[in-house]
C-alpha cells in the first residue's frame, strides 16, 4: 500500500518535474512547479517528516514560488523569448553527459544500501517528545554556528536585493 | 530504518537529472531557475531519506539550511533578473554577456 502510495507520487513528481521544463509558457512553468513542490510535501510526509513537509509548503509554494510569478508578471514574459525554437539537437554531446550523471548519482545514492548508524531521531522517541523538539534540541545545542549564520546570510540577501533592485 | 530507500533514492537521482537536463537546456532565466529549484528539490528528498534511515536530526538540519540558502538565492537571483531585463529587454541567457572578455 506504502509503495504503491510512493511511486504514484514519485511518477507525479516527475511528470511535474518534466512539464516544468516543456511548458512554453513561462508562468505554465512556475504552476508546474508549485505542484511538484506539494507533491514533494506529500513524499516527506510519506517518511513521516511533518515539520517539513509543512516548511516545504510554506517555504518553496508559498515564498519562492509568489516571488517567482511576481517576477514574470512584473516582466510581462507570459510567452518566452525561444518559444519560436523547439527542443531540437536531442542528440546532443550535453545529454551525453546528463546520462553520465543519472548513472552516477545511481551508483553514489542507490548503490551503497541502507545504512545502520543510530541517531536520535528514533520512532520511540519521535512518537514522546515530537520531531520539533529532537530537531531543535539538535539546533540549539550542535548547530547554532550554522543556524546563526543562515539568519546573516538572509540578511545580507535581503539587503542585496533591494540594493540591485533600486532604481539608481 | 525506512524500508523503501532505494525507491527514494532513485526518485531523488531522476529529479535531479531531470532539474540539470532543464538547467543546460533552456534558454529562459526564469525557467533555469525553477530547474535549479528542482535540483534542490530533489537534494531536500534524499537528504530527507537518509535521516529517516540514520534517524538522525542533521538531514533534517541540512534540509532546512536549504531552504534558507534558497530562499536568499531566490531574492538575489530575481534581484538580478530585473536588472537584465532593464539592461538588455529580455531575459534569455545567451544575451547575458557582460562578463564575457
Amino acid at each position: 500500500m506504502e509503495q504503491a502510495l510512493i511511486l504514484i507520487c514519485g511518477i507525479i513528481a516527475i511528470a511535474t518535474a518534466v512539464m516544468v521544463i516543456f511548458s512554453r509558457n513561462t508562468v505554465h512553468s512556475a504552476m508546474w512547479m508549485v505542484g511538484h513542490c506539494f507533491i514533494l510535501a506529500v513524499l516527506f510526509l510519506l517518511l513521516k517528516f511533518q515539520f517539513i513537509a509543512i516548511l516545504q509548503v510554506i517555504v518553496y509554494a508559498g515564498a519562492i514560488m509568489m516571488f517567482i510569478i511576481y517576477a514574470i508578471m512584473m516582466l510581462n514574459l507570459r510567452v518566452s523569448d525561444e518559444s519560436a525554437e523547439p527542443l531540437k539537437n536531442v542528440l546532443n554531446g550535453r545529454y551525453l553527459l546528463v546520462a553520465l550523471l543519472l548513472i552516477g548519482l545511481f551508483i553514489i545514492g542507490v548503490g551503497f544500501g541502507p545504512m545502520a548508524l543510530k541517531g536520535s531521531m528514533t520512532d520511540p522517541a519521535m512518537i514522546k517528545f515530537g520531531e520539533v523538539e529532537l530537531l531543535s534540541n539538535y539546533i540549539f545545542a550542535e548547530g547554532l554556528l550554522p543556524f546563526e549564520l543562515v539568519s546573516v546570510l538572509l540578511t545580507a540577501a535581503i539587503v542585496g536585493a533591494v540594493y540591485l533592485a533600486k532604481k539608481d | 530504518m525506512v524500508e523503501y530507500q532505494n525507491i527514494y533514492l532513485t526518485l531523488s537521482a531522476i529529479l535531479f537529472t531531470i532539474g540539470c537536463g532543464g538547467v543546460i537546456t533552456r534558454k529562459n532565466a526564469i525557467v533555469v531557475f525553477l530547474c535549479i529549484e528542482i535540483m534542490l528539490g530533489a537534494v531536500n528528498l534524499a537528504f530527507v531519506t537518509f535521516s529517516r534511515a540514520n534517524s538522525s536530526p542533521e538531514g533534517i538540519f541540512m534540509v532546512m539550511c536549504i531552504m534558507a540558502v534558497a530562499a536568499a538565492e531566490a531574492a538575489v537571483g530575481l534581484a538580478i533578473f530585473v536588472l537584465l531585463y532593464r539592461k538588455t529587454g529580455s531575459i534569455n541567457i545567451d544575451k547575458f554577456n557582460l562578463l564575457k572578455w
